[in-house]
Order: C-alpha cells, then sequence, then structure tokens
C-alpha cells in the first residue's frame, strides 16, 4: 500500500531480468500446456492463467504503461471475446446441421490428423476458446486496475499542484 | 440451393455488406446498402414466378426444433413490403440522414449504424415471415423488436428518442415472450412446434385457445392496437425513414403478418375473433379522432397509421373470404401510400424547417412534383377511384355488406374519419398561403415520394398484379385457394353508395371542424390523462423506485450486502443440507498408511487457516490466504490429481495479485483505519456466535458432500474408455471440453461477463 510516507518501490534489477527472461519460455510453456493438453497434463484453462503471469510480471516489473506497450496486454479484453465467440462456434455450428449442442468432430473412433502431440480435433479448438477467455480475463482485470491506479495517481497529483501541499483527498 | 433459403441468405448479407462498407468508408454505406435491398427485392420479385419454396434443417432435434422455412404467398407479401417499401426508404435516406445528422452536428460515421440496423430490421422481417417453426418465428420476432429499438433511438443523444425506443421495446418486447408462451403451449398441445403440422390438425386442442390469445396480443402490440397503441406516436421521435419504413410497412405490419401467419387456427374461435372486431374498431375510432387533432405532421400520420391497421385487424375479425382478402390487399395498399406520406412529411421539414400543420402551407407551388406524388398517396389513402386505395376500400366495404347494417354504418364512421384527417394534412401543407418559405431540397427526397404515387395510380388502373399477390396471401391465410376480382361499376351498388357516402361524411367532418375541435381534442387529453401511456409512466416509474430501493439498502454499507446476499444463501444451503437424504453421508472413512502425507499437507491447510485469523495487515491478510490455497494445492499433489493441482497453484497465484491489485487501489487511509481499528468488545461475543454457526454450516456442508460416497465407478471406468475414443489421452481434458463441455462453456461465459462488469466498473469511476 503506498502512501506519502513510504517511497514508491521501485522493483530489484532482478525482477525486472527475471520477468523479460521468463516472458517467453512462460508462453511456450503455456502453448505446450495448451496445445498438449489432449494428451497429457494440463488444459486451456491452466495455459491461460500461466500465460497472463508472465505477462502481469511485465507489468509489475516495469509499470503499467509497460502493458500499455505489450499487444498481446493491450488485446487482452478483446481476445476474451473473440475466445468466448470461438467456443459458441463450436457449440452451435453443429446444431445447424442437426447434430446435438457441442457436438465435436471427427465423431467418436475416426480418424484424427496428428501433429506430434497436437491433434486436428474440435475439442482442442474449444480448449484454446478457454485459453483465450482465461488469458484475457485475468490480463484483462489486471490491466483494468492499473489502469483504474495510473488514473488515480494522476488525479492525487494534479491535486497536490492545486493546493500547493501534498495531502491526501 | 431453394428460393426461401436464398432469399435469407441474401437479406442477411445486406446488413453485414452495409456494415462493412461503412467502416472502410462511412459515405459508401448509403450505396451498398441500396445494393443489398434491391438484391433481397429482386429475390423477392423473381419468387413470384416460382413455386412454393420450402427448406428444412434439423435444429435442435430433441426439442423438435427445426431451422423451417417456407416462401409462400403471405410471405411473398410482406418480403416484398419489407423489401420494396425498403428500398425507396433506403434511397430516400441516402440523402436524408447526412442532412440530419449535420443538423445534430453529429459525424457522418454515424450513418452506417442506421443502415445496419435497417437492414437487420428488413433481414428479420424477411426470415420471419418464412419461419414455419415456431420458435425460430420468435426468434425472428424479437430481433425485429431489438432492430426497431435501435432504429427509433437513432438519436442517442436525445432524451426523448431514447425513451420513446425504450417503450417500444418495452411493450413490443414483453409481449413477444407472450408470444413465445403462446407458442410453447401449443407445443405442449400439439407436441410440435411447425406451425403447417399444428394446422394441417385442423381443431383447437385443450388449451390453445389461450395460447393463440397470447399470441394475438403479442401481434396486436405489434400493429400499434389500442389499448397498446400508445408507443407509436411516441416512436415518431425517430428520423423519417425510420418512421417511414417501420410505421408504414414493416413493424406495424409484423403485427397484421403474424394474426394472418395464425388465422386458419384463430379463425375457429368465435370469442377471438370479436376482440379483434372490438380492438379493430377502437384503433380505428381512435386512431382518427386523435389524428384529427393534432398538429405534428408525423404525429397526424402515427395515429393514421393505428387507425388503418385498426381497418385491417377489423376485417380479420369480420372474417369471411372478403375479410381475409380484404385484410391482404389492404396492407399492400396501405404500405404503398403510408410510407409515401411519411416521406412527404419529412421532405417538407426539411424544406421548411418546421414541423407543424400550422406553420406550413401552399407548398404546392415550390414543390409540386412532391405535391402530385403526396397528392396522389392521400387519394390513394382516401380511396378515390383510379387508386389502389379505391379497391381496398371496395372489398372493406363489401365484407361488411355480407354482415349487414352495423357493420356498415362502423366502415363508413371510420373511412370518413381517414378522409377527414389526411383531407386536412394536404390541403394545409401544399394548398393555402405560403406560410413558411421553402427552401430547394435534394431530388432524392422527392423521387421516391413520386414514384410511390405513381405506383398508388398505376393499382388503381391495373390492380391486377396487386390482386394477384393479395390473392397469394388471402390463400395461406384462409387455408383454401382464394380469388380477388376488382373492377369499377358505375351502378348504385352499395358498395359504391358506402365510398359515396364516406366522401361525404369524411368532407363533412372536415369542414364542421370549429365545431367538434373542442371535443376531439378533449378526448384526446383526456386519453393523455388516464390512457394506458399514463399507466405505463406509472408502472415504469413504479418499478424503478422498487429497483432503486432495494438497490440502496443492498449498497448501504458492507453490512447490509452480506446480509441481503450471504444471509439468504447461507439459509437455502442450509435447508438443502438438512431435508437432503444423508443416508451415506457424514461418515468417517478408514484410515490407511498412505493417507499419512495427506494428514500432513491437511494440517499445513489448518495451521494457515488459523494464522489468517491473527492477521490484520491486509497485505499479509492476502498473502496469508494464498498460503492456504498452496497448501490445498499441495493436498490435491499427494492425492495424485496433477490436473487439479496445476490449475491450484496457478489460479492461486493470479488470486494473489488480484488481491494486492485491488489493495493499491483502496484509500490507504481507509485501509490503515481498518487494521488499526480496534474491535468493540461489547459484539465480540455476537461475532464469535455467527462466526462459528457460519463455520459450522460451511463445515457440515463440505462434509456432508464429501462423505457420499459418489465415487461412481461405472461412470469414471466408461469416461475412461471413451476418453481414447474421443481421441484424448486425459480424461480431465476430455471431461473439461467433450463430456461436460456445456458446463466449461457456461463458465467461460460468466468469465467473460466478469470482465466486462470490472472494466465498466473501474472505466465509469463508481469504485472510486
Amino acid at each position: 500500500m503506498m502512501t506519502e510516507q513510504t517511497p514508491p518501490v521501485v522493483p530489484h534489477g532482478m525482477i525486472k531480468t527475471g520477468a523479460r527472461v521468463f516472458l517467453v519460455p512462460g508462453w511456450v510453456l503455456a502453448l505446450a500446456i495448451l496445445l498438449k493438453g489432449y494428451a497429457d497434463i494440463g488444459d486451456g484453462f491452466a495455459a491461460g492463467v500461466i500465460a497472463a503471469l508472465v505477462v502481469v510480471l511485465q507489468g509489475i516489473a516495469f509499470g503499467a504503461e509497460e502493458l500499455e506497450r505489450i499487444w498481446v496486454a493491450r488485446m487482452a479484453p478483446v481476445m476474451s471475446l473473440i475466445g468466448l465467440l470461438l467456443a459458441y462456434t463450436v457449440a452451435f455450428v453443429p446444431t445447424f446441421f442437426g447434430y446435438p449442442i457441442l457436438t465435436h468432430f471427427p465423431r467418436m473412433n475416426h480418424h484424427v490428423i496428428h501433429f506430434g502431440p497436437l491433434e486436428f480435433i474440435t475439442p482442442v479448438v474449444f480448449d484454446i476458446a478457454v485459453f483465450l477467455v482465461v488469458y484475457g480475463f485475468c490480463v484483462g482485470a489486471m490491466l483494468t486496475l492499473a489502469r483504474a491506479e495510473v488514473r488515480h495517481q494522476r488525479v492525487l497529483q494534479r491535486l497536490r499542484r492545486q493546493t500547493g501541499k501534498r495531502g491526501n483527498p | 440451393m431453394n428460393t426461401a433459403m436464398l432469399l435469407l441468405l441474401v437479406a442477411f448479407a445486406a446488413p453485414i455488406l452495409a456494415l462493412v462498407a461503412g467502416a472502410i468508408q462511412p459515405r459508401l454505406a448509403p450505396s451498398a446498402a441500396m445494393l443489398g435491398v434491391a438484391a433481397t427485392a429482386a429475390v423477392v420479385v423473381w419468387s413470384f414466378w416460382q413455386p412454393d419454396s420450402s427448406h428444412k434443417t434439423t435444429w435442435a432435434s430433441i426439442y423438435g426444433m427445426n431451422v423451417e422455412l417456407t416462401l409462400d404467398g403471405l410471405g411473398r407479401l410482406y418480403a416484398l413490403l419489407a423489401t420494396g417499401i425498403g428500398f425507396f426508404v433506403v434511397a430516400y435516406a441516402s440523402r436524408y440522414i447526412p442532412l440530419h445528422l449535420h443538423h445534430q452536428q453529429r459525424p457522418l460515421s454515424h450513418q452506417t449504424r442506421f443502415y445496419f440496423f435497417l437492414l437487420l430490421f428488413m433481414a428479420a422481417m424477411v426470415g420471419l415471415v418464412m419461419a414455419q417453426d415456431l420458435i425460430l418465428l420468435f426468434m425472428f420476432w424479437d430481433l425485429t423488436a431489438i432492430a426497431s429499438f435501435f432504429l427509433i433511438g437513432y438519436d442517442q443523444q436525445e432524451e426523448e428518442s431514447r425513451s420513446a425506443a425504450m417503450m417500444a421495446l418495452m411493450v413490443t418486447g414483453i409481449t413477444a415472450v407472450l408470444v413465445l408462451i403462446g407458442s410453447i403451449m401449443l407445443y405442449t398441445e400439439y407436441g410440435t412446434f411447425s406451425l403447417p403440422a399444428i394446422i394441417e390438425s385442423g381443431e383447437i386442442l385443450g388449451a390453445s385457445d389461450w395460447a393463440l390469445l397470447l399470441i394475438a396480443i403479442g401481434a396486436l402490440a405489434k400493429s400499434a392496437q389500442t389499448p397498446l397503441h400508445f408507443w407509436l406516436p411516441r416512436a415518431m421521435a425517430a428520423p423519417t425513414p425510420v418512421s417511414a419504413y417501420l410505421h408504414s410497412a414493416a413493424m406495424v405490419a409484423a403485427g397484421v403478418f403474424l394474426i394472418g401467419r395464425f388465422y386458419p387456427l384463430m379463425k375457429e374461435i368465435d370469442w377471438l375473433l370479436d376482440i379483434f372486431l372490438f380492438v379493430g374498431f377502437s384503433s380505428m375510432l381512435v386512431g382518427g379522432i386523435i389524428a384529427l387533432t393534432r398538429n405534428v405532421l408525423k404525429q397526424i400520420l402515427a395515429y393514421s397509421t393505428i387507425s388503418q391497421y385498426g381497418y385491417v385487424v377489423f376485417m380479420f375479425g369480420m372474417g369471411g373470404s372478403y375479410g381475409i382478402k380484404g385484410a391482404s390487399f389492404y396492407v399492400l395498399a396501405h404500405a404503398i401510400v403510408k410510407s409515401a406520406l411519411f416521406l412527404t412529411a419529412g421532405a417538407v421539414s426539411e424544406a421548411t424547417g418546421k414541423k407543424n400543420l400550422s406553420d406550413i402551407g401552399g407548398l404546392r407551388r415550390k414543390m409540386p412534383m412532391l405535391a402530385i406524388g403526396s397528392g396522389f398517396a392521400a387519394a390513394g389513402l382516401v380511396a378515390l377511384p383510379l387508386t389502389i386505395g379505391f379497391f381496398k376500400d371496395e372489398i372493406f366495404f363489401a365484407r361488411a355488406v355480407e354482415l349487414g347494417q352495423p357493420y356498415m354504418t362502423m366502415d363508413v364512421l371510420g373511412a370518413s374519419l381517414t378522409f377527414a384527417y389526411i383531407f386536412r394534412f394536404w390541403t394545409h401543407v401544399f394548398l393555402g398561403r405560403e406560410i413558411t418559405e421553402a427552401k430547394p431540397i435534394s431530388g432524392w427526397l422527392v423521387w421516391p415520394v413520386f414514384s410511390l404515387g405513381i405506383i398508388t395510380i398505376l393499382g388503381g388502373v391495373w390492380p391486377e398484379p396487386f390482386t394477384k399477390i393479395a390473392e397469394g396471401a388471402a390463400s395461406v391465410t384462409a387455408y383454401s385457394a382464394q380469388h380477388l376480382d376488382v373492377h369499377y361499376t358505375f351502378d348504385p351498388i352499395p358498395e359504391n353508395m358506402m365510398a359515396v357516402a364516406t366522401w361525404t361524411l369524411g368532407l363533412t367532418i372536415y369542414l364542421t371542424r370549429r365545431k367538434w375541435w373542442r371535443l376531439a381534442t378533449g378526448i384526446a387529453h383526456l386519453g393523455e390523462k388516464i390512457g394506458p401511456a399514463h399507466w405505463y409512466y406509472k408502472g415504469l416509474n413504479g418499478l424503478n423506485a422498487l429497483s432503486d430501493s432495494v438497490h440502496d439498502y443492498e449498497v448501504r454499507d458492507l453490512r447490509s450486502r452480506v446480509v441481503s446476499i450471504l444471509v439468504p444463501a447461507g439459509v437455502l444451503v442450509a435447508i438443502a443440507v438438512v431435508i437432503t437424504p444423508n443416508a451415506n453421508s457424514f461418515e468417517i472413512g478408514s484410515f490407511e498408511q498412505q493417507d499419512f502425507t495427506l494428514v500432513i499437507m491437511l494440517v499445513a491447510v489448518v495451521v494457515s487457516g488459523f494464522v489468517v485469523m491473527l492477521l490484520r495487515d491486509h497485505l499479509r491478510l492476502a498473502i496469508g490466504l494464498s498460503c492456504v490455497g498452496y497448501s490445498l494445492a499441495g493436498v490435491w499433489a499427494f492425492m495424485g490429481a496433477p490436473n487439479v493441482t496445476l490449475v491450484a497453484v496457478v489460479v492461486e497465484t493470479i488470486l494473489s495479485l488480484f488481491f494486492i491489485g485491488m489493495l493499491v487501489l483502496m484509500p490507504s487511509t481507509i485501509l490503515r483505519f481498518e487494521t488499526q481499528a480496534e474491535g468493540d468488545r461489547r459484539s465480540m461475543p455476537r461475532d464469535a456466535i455467527i462466526a462459528t454457526i457460519a463455520g459450522l454450516l460451511v463445515f457440515f456442508v463440505s462434509w456432508g458432500a464429501l462423505s457420499r460416497t459418489s465415487w461412481n465407478t461405472e461412470v469414471i471406468e466408461s469416461q475412461t474408455v471413451l476418453t481414447t475414443a474421443v481421441h484424448a489421452r486425459n480424461v480431465v481434458t476430455a471431461i473439461l471440453a467433450d463430456f461436460r463441455g456445456f458446463d466449461t462453456m457456461g463458465e467461460i461465459t460468466v468469465i467473460a461477463i466478469t470482465l466486462i462488469g470490472i472494466i465498466s466498473l473501474l472505466r465509469s469511476g463508481r469504485l472510486r
């Protein structure tokens, strides 16, 4: 909690370095968990949170403005909505062809195209949608909190300039 | 691909086309919209030379829902209105909307939205008139209500527009729910949502008459019939093209369309037809009398629409072959002339800058083409010979002659009111001396009116194409082949005598207006004071007040919030625990050696739980809580559930970050105050009792739920077997994405909605 007595906390250099170093491996880990989730431990949910954590770490290490600079952070709320639409697409499109809602393809025991552990099946698309929604939520909510805090600080600064003294309105 | 499906695709491509074109360059939106409407209209026109075409796709078969579309005679008539009149309106709007936006100092880019929703409305209307499945019908029905909400509220910066849009949505939206309820009632009686199948059964089963009444109420509200007519005059707050489209050819027509669609069933219920007679006649009178007293151009036309659709409903009430044919023909003729008159009102207001009849006069010299075009249309509405309107009244009268004297009197009375107010409208605008100078206006505001006027005359001299269209529609409505033949005769047959009586009486009403003026305005005034609109506002304000008081109580302080949410929830859970059979619950299982590590982790959970109780500083509290979560993740790990452990760890981390993020946002003075505040010693016993009760409740709920042997091995085995069959090797993921995918979909929807909530709360600054 930042008060006027305590100076703002400047993140240690190690945090900054760590944040940068972990960014790409973190995403690779998240994508791996996501894509092979159907064959191994993990799923879109966990992958989404992990991907969000490494992005949020950038914000913690470098400040809220850094989040604005990173495209995948700025677009997080949009990605969340895209994910939701993707999930609905997977869910509802089969209904147009007479299948029950959320029928997955290829159907049971049919042939599936593989690429390593990655399978080209609609549950994986659904999982990607879950990933997008969860990632978008985590980063989007943190981004919104950060923006609100930045706005708050600006208001405080302006008030201080106006009253000419330091005060907490 | 058959015609029905082609029409639906083309119709729904039109709004998207306009949206995309408008996004690229706002100036392109009108042309794209015109192209879209023209293409849809072309398909409709082409379909007149095609046999009836049906399309049926199974949709949700377990509920018996299908995408069932049929383009029949009735569908063609209303699709032609929606697209044909739509074309003229869009052409007119291409000049009108930029001027409108300019007056309001809004950017040109706002026009894209106008075309999108106008064409969306058209597409919904096209879908509606083809839908044969009751649920599909309801969906298109509701889509028209949504599109009309945005169209009526197009001038969103004006309070009047917003409240008008809200009112239209409330009246047509709430009654749309009645349509849905009626449809479901029909389903329970007939076991199918397919309307043709229901009609084919040929009888009214059980409570279907009440279902049809609900559907009829929805239809009458949409057609602005008394007592649910009050939304229409207020909807005139919309720009003129919207009024011309929605309130002459599309939205109000949807109501009588619905009656026409269900008429094979409705005609079997005598009391329902009596309701139509009563509602139709009272709408004719109320609309006609109030239209006589209005001064604003569009208000006159709005009340006129109420009255004219009253005719149609009245004809459905009279029934019989002429009643049905008359209703179809009337809708067609009325849409042509009324849209021309609405567009005239817009053009006149644009030229003079005035909206009131008393400020406008003698425009025939400055705007001769407009005067001629709208003169034809006005002549059509008052049913002068050589216009399409003459025949609409002839059929109307013909049915009344069959039924006898009282009906003939009612017909003539209603028609002469129409004559009087339209005569007043047109002569005041175009004849007499010029009151306000008119500045020249674009030809695009005139030629649609002129063309519609020419069509009115064309229908008067060559009615066959129009009667053919009406015949097709009437055959569907009557559920038997109908033949409509109209021609002029100079014999003193009753219909002709009634027409002459109408003109005479109408002219008399107009000429003696000083005598009844105060009476008519008095009636209109009384209607505003104690009429349905008054009750609408009263009801709306009451609901608002109720919602405010509940909200005020809930958000007063933290305690009232907890009381209003957690206490009812807790009580419900407690009741559930008590009434749930607990044969196998609350058992203490056996303790094996391999459970030892698990117990150690659980001790860690308990310890961190107790530590949290002792902490006061918020940051430490947040970290303490996450310790509880991490220890629980450890428990999962020892239970051999790696998926759950992974999720628990990452979720715990991000939750802690959220916690801290929110603490940063809170004013530090309040946090410090809360941390340092000494608890009130006197309330400590009470707090302890509440905490103990709550804790025990949660304990028993968890114990009861967890000790129940729900390890249904069959399900586990079958899901494990199925996991490989659905191409997965991880049973948890297969459950999440496949077996229980519907749950997951609900959950991610909640997550996305929560995000929208967070963003809107923090953006609007309500939290700060």
